[in-house]
């Protein structure tokens, strides 16, 4: 009885198998001639290259992903350093699988706030309600008293990939934890307030103010911008004072006594630690200090 | 004149009225996962309209000489998928090897398409609608995929301006999409009934 049933069905269904199984075995040839016939002959280094990669796809390198980076890289070793989240090592490997030598390739860049006023520090005219986005509130005069200071509106903080930098009260702090130094966040402040600086030390010191003004008129609108009075161009060459506003040289940039005195002597407390574990900043002096540049 | 009628009905039918997308809910993993940006979203589009194109037709032949003359009507489904996902991989490698710049801007999707439920319910459809003849059956699945592209660019386009918005915490990202979708697909609800 179940023989007969099975038999039935076999009778039925064969020319459904028989069908189904010619296609596929069509299809299979197809398929196996085309791939004899059509292979598009890969460099063996840009798969090499492709798998040591850090497989983030940020876009650093300028590329469109980690596997035209790698393409581009085999052609044209120029671009070996150009991976941001891989580094140095990641580096070195891509030199190894083209049988090239690199030279060092320098301190690693990460990005700096050049801001470090927050909520409170800051002076507004009128309260923003419009798009929030710093593109968009840059567009108007008047958002916030200081043309040139953290709008805190977060364009940095959606730009990047790694959950680095965030808006705390009003100003974009980078974790340098997690910040791989992809540079996404300084190409989306609309104020470019945030530069790639190279770290040569595990903190940095830099003038945490962007503001061009005179030093009263900075002075009426933040509590922490740089007045330029050069106490700390007097201190040690690292700094430098122009349009206004003093800045660190970070090529040169060493930890000395010197530069400690001058974060110590800024009236503003403008000059701050950056970097991994960096010392909290100064607060800065209540009184207003009167400018002497 | 009655033909060229009817093939202009069909046409606009598949993609105002019974949009794929719209009508019938298939194809919308890419619609709603591929629809972030306006350029890849039309990239996606035209990858969707050819190999609708071309595996519509295709089945339609395998059908029309193999399957309805030795009434294997059941195998249906495993055939067309055979024949679809053979197809594209073979257009793809074709595509590779002659055309590397085409390949560069939709060649990643059509490996992810020659199984999507557009692709397969449109060819299922056709064979349901009791299309006859292949002129009809081309310019459906042409149709249809260009009924794709329209959907996923308007979403997109929608979806680009949507990033600017001021939406509350809760509905942002999925939810709002999500949302989004459903009032598109109410507003194309107003030319149901057209065309038949």
């Amino acid at each position: 009885m179940i023989l007969a049933g099975i038999l039935d069905l076999w009778n039925t269904s064969w020319p459904a198998g028989v069908t189904i199984l010619v296609l596929g075995l069509g299809f299979a040839v197809a398929l196996l001639i085309a791939s004899i016939k059509l292979r598009v002959e890969v460099d063996p280094k840009i798969e090499q290259i492709h798998q040591i990669l850090p497989h983030v796809e940020c876009g650093a390198c300028g590329f469109a992903g980690c596997s035209k980076y790698a393409e581009a890289v085999s052609k044209n070793p120029v671009l070996i350093g150009k991976c941001a989240p891989g580094g140095k090592s990641t580096a070195e490997k891509i030199a190894e699988i083209l049988s090239l030598q690199i030279s060092d390739p320098g301190a690693p860049l990460k990005p700096v706030v050049h801001c470090r006023a927050h909520t409170d520090d800051k002076t507004y005219y009128a309260k923003y309600q419009g798009i929030p986005s710093c593109t968009a509130a840059n567009a108007l005069p008047n958002v916030q008293a200081c043309k040139f200071g953290c709008l805190g509106f977060g364009d940095c903080t959606r730009a990047c990939k790694f959950l680095a930098i965030r808006i705390v009260d009003d100003l974009a702090t980078v974790n340098y934890e997690k910040c791989t130094g992809c540079a996404a966040c300084s190409k989306a402040c609309p104020r470019n307030l945030i530069k790639m600086v190279p770290f040569r030390h595990e903190n940095m010191m830099t003038v945490a103010c962007s503001n061009k003004e005179t030093g009263k008129v900075t002075r009426s609108m933040c509590r922490v911008g740089c007045i330029a009075c050069g106490l700390c161009a007097k201190q040690t060459p690292v700094f430098t004072v122009e349009d206004n506003l003093a800045r660190v040289d970070y090529e040169k940039y060493l930890p000395t006594p010197q530069t400690e005195t001058a974060l110590n002597k800024c009236p503003t407390g403008v000059i701050i630690y950056i970097g991994q574990n960096a010392p909290a900043p100064r607060q800065p002096a209540e009184k207003p200090v009167t400018a002497k540049a | 004149m009655d033909r060229v009628y009817v093939l202009l009905m069909g046409f606009l039918s598949v993609i105002i009225v019974n949009n794929f997308v719209f009508t019938k809910f298939l194809g919308t993993c890419p619609y709603l996962g591929v629809s972030g940006r306006l350029d890849s979203a039309f990239g996606m589009g035209m990858a969707v309209t050819f190999v609708t194109a071309l595996s519509g037709i295709l089945t339609w032949l395998v059908d029309f000489y193999i399957l309805t003359p030795l009434h294997l009507e059941i195998t249906r489904y495993i055939c067309y998928i055979i024949v679809i996902a053979g197809a594209v991989q073979l257009v793809e490698m074709y595509v590779r090897k002659f055309a590397p710049s085409l390949y560069d801007t939709f060649g990643i999707f059509l490996p992810l398409i020659s199984t999507n439920c557009v692709i397969l319910g449109l060819c299922l459809f056709i064979s349901i609608w009791g299309t006859n003849n292949l002129l009809e059956v081309a310019v459906l699945s042409t149709g249809t995929g260009l009924g794709f592209t329209l959907a996923i660019c308007i979403m997109a386009g929608i979806r680009e301006t949507l990033i600017l918005v001021d939406v509350p915490e809760c509905f942002r990202g999925a939810p709002i999409t999500l949302i989004t979708a459903g009032l598109l697909t109410l507003a194309f609800m107003g030319f149901a009934g057209m065309i038949k």
